[in-house]
């Protein structure tokens, strides 16, 4: 179906409510005397949007908005994904002492705005929707970088990140300039048809593509775009850098997948996408892949913070999730949804122990976690050791199974290299990570460290993402049902 | 076709005029100069509207925010560094250049003809047309952007509100 404006609204609730929620946060931000209320609001805003969402995988699928954003399960799978990031950034924010600091009403204002462009990112079906939707997202994480007031830190990494975002976009949207003057349209559809048939200048189309991957690869932080992720994942409100890893990255997939699939390529019988012929656009990536899978694990090696080793490590991932898209196929578009569900799972869990650590002693280096098991946090620690293990990839944990499917789809396309080089890399990931666990329970903690203890709160969310973390490591049917089904776009 | 040349290379030569100033008052006020060309540019192509919202937004009100923003910065205080970044710069242009090249020869030639434009093109009613029906959820959500892009900005200059 195509819609018109009036029609569309039916199938817009999601967005709605949350736009709804922003307006409603501002203005109540201004009356109430107890401020960890504007929070609840946002809490409650996010389940009702969340509630909506779910309701409309009942809907049929369709252009909305004349052709401007689509409804289909990729684009509710998205929104689930960054609903629940959200959620559970919120839920993080309530009792993280970095965030107290801040001023409540705004900081919950910009963090569901975010979320609201994440939404628009899933969804757009056209370039101008998509270059709008990316900086309403990029925007907010500038601002929710630069959050902690008298913080240089924190200011800093806003500078840098709003620097990289401004050329990263530029270059996006001059690249996307010359696909709408080859193909003379904004709408994704319009383009498949014009370029389908083939003819145009391959070098041309090849450079267009590059700028664009500029802009979106920056969201995902692939190399050579990856410079800004480390300083800003530092300096950031730590909850904030957890929604920036987790939801900021799976936005930028899931623009990168519906760009370059449904728009530029073909689909052909047995799930096989086809490439614009003389393109060779998938060979590009399979190097970005390795390239940014080896950096990202190489400079991680040597990280005295955990925030900072968590980005390096969140960049190696990045040229993981990338594999899925070397391949072109249906098989590796849904390792790659089922391995942002795990990785969403995991980093969050990952953060919100440095979260818990960080409240009780206001550290975040490496040497912050000595003896941590032996401090009143066994908890913690061991929860810490269930995530890193998963993402490195140890079975049974859910990390092994998302990168299992990952590696059995680009081997099954005889990808060999690629699978090698990833699983060296997954290798040498396992010291830094196994550094970090050997610092929580084989050193001795020094008598001038404090004791950490959580609040009822975390405890509760942290029990919910190891469980799920070890769950789904071993029964892995429904993820892999719903990630199967997720992969669905309208394409006419 | 004589009055597009014209208009072109004055354009053309107060752009120049932008990045070869040394004065930055100097380089906005060629700014205006330009962004004006250009609006007689859009007038000369029957889009009327266009060409007076450029005057109007960017000569007008953005160039005036320039020139604020310039004043408050007090140029004198800004130090003259040497120019070091000319052969990186001109790289840069050059390989622009090429580029626009190779898509120009991309593009299928339109055989000579030029399309006539549709009745009422480039008029208020077509605009609004445009914006507020086939547009209307861009528009709405370079709303919401703003409004983020102001509480931003209020909550990182006002430390202490």
């Amino acid at each position: 179906m195509d819609l018109n404006n009036l029609d569309s609204l039916q199938f817009f609730y999601p967005e709605i409510v949350l736009t709804g929620v922003i307006l409603f946060l501002i203005l109540v931000d201004l009356v109430v005397v107890d401020k960890r209320w504007v929070g609840y609001f946002a809490f409650a805003g996010c389940l009702l949007s969340l509630w909506a969402t779910l309701r409309l995988y009942v809907a049929p699928e369709g252009w909305l908005f004349h052709r401007m954003i689509v409804l289909d399960n990729f684009s509710l799978f998205f929104k689930v994904v960054s609903l629940v990031a959200a959620l559970s950034v919120m839920w993080i924010s309530f009792s993280s002492r970095e965030v107290r600091s801040v001023h409540q009403g705004e900081y919950y204002t910009i963090l569901l705005t975010s979320a609201l462009g994440m939404f628009f990112m899933a969804s757009s079906t056209n370039l101008l929707m998509a270059y709008l939707s990316l900086e309403l997202v990029s925007l907010t994480s500038y601002i929710l970088t630069g959050f902690l007031p008298r913080n240089r830190r924190s200011s800093e990494a806003a500078l840098k990140y709003l620097i990289y975002g401004g050329v990263a976009s530029g270059t996006m949207i001059y690249g996307m300039s010359w696909v709408f003057g080859m193909t003379g349209s904004l709408d994704y559809a319009r383009i498949n048809e014009v370029l389908a048939p083939g003819g145009m200048n391959h070098l041309t189309l090849f450079i267009a593509f590059l700028f664009i991957l500029a802009g979106f690869g920056y969201k995902i932080v692939f190399v050579p775009f990856h410079m800004w992720s480390p300083d800003v994942y530092q300096g950031a409100p730590t909850p904030i850098t957890a929604f920036l890893s987790v939801g900021s990255n799976a936005a930028g997939v899931a623009i990168l997948i519906r760009f370059f699939f449904p728009a530029v390529s073909r689909l052909g019988d047995e799930g096989n996408w086809l490439f614009l012929t003389g393109v060779e656009w998938p060979h590009f990536l399979l190097y970005v892949s390795m390239v940014t899978m080896t950096v990202g694990n190489l400079c991680a090696l040597n990280q005295q913070n955990v925030k900072r080793l968590l980005a390096y490590s969140g960049i190696a991932h990045a040229g993981y999730i990338l594999m899925g898209l070397v391949v072109l196929n249906n098989e590796g578009l849904k390792a790659m949804l089922l391995y942002i569900i795990v990785y969403l799972i995991m980093n969050l869990g990952a953060f919100l122990v440095v979260v818990i650590v960080a409240n009780a002693t206001g550290r975040e280096d490496i040497e912050g976690y000595r003896g941590l098991a032996r401090r009143g946090a066994a908890i913690p620690a061991v929860c810490m050791a269930i995530f890193l293990f998963s993402l490195t990839g140890l079975p049974p944990l859910a990390g092994f199974v998302g990168k299992f499917f990952l590696f059995a789809a680009a081997i099954r396309e005889e990808f060999y290299y690629l699978a090698v080089v990833a699983i060296i890399n997954s290798v040498i990931s396992l010291y830094y990570y196994a550094r970090v666990v050997k610092t929580m329970f084989l050193d001795e903690p020094s008598p001038a460290d404090q004791q950490v203890l959580m609040t009822p709160k975390d405890s509760a969310l942290l029990g919910v993402l190891s469980s799920l973390t070890v769950v789904f490591g071993l029964y892995w049917g429904p993820l892999v049902h719903y990630t199967n089904e997720s992969l669905r776009f309208f394409m006419k | 076709m004589i009055l597009f040349f014209i208009l072109a290379a004055l354009s053309v030569i107060f752009s120049l005029a932008v990045v070869f100033q040394r004065n930055p008052v100097h380089s906005a006020m060629a700014l205006v100069a330009t962004l004006f060309l250009v609006a007689v540019l859009f007038l000369t192509l029957d889009a009327p509207m266009v060409g007076f919202l450029q005057i109007l937004v960017y000569a007008g009100a953005i160039m005036i925010l320039f020139l604020f923003v310039i004043m408050l910065l007090n140029p004198e205080a800004l130090e003259r560094r040497r120019v070091f970044w000319w052969g990186l710069g001109s790289t840069a242009a050059l390989v622009l250049i090429v580029e626009m090249a190779a898509l120009l020869s991309a593009i299928p030639a339109r055989e000579g003809r030029i399309a006539a434009v549709a009745e009422g093109f480039g008029s208020p009613e077509m605009l609004g047309r445009t914006l507020f029906r086939d547009f209307v959820l861009p528009f709405e959500i370079a709303s919401v952007l703003l409004l983020v892009a102001i509480v931003g900005a209020v909550v990182l200059a006002k430390r202490e509100l």
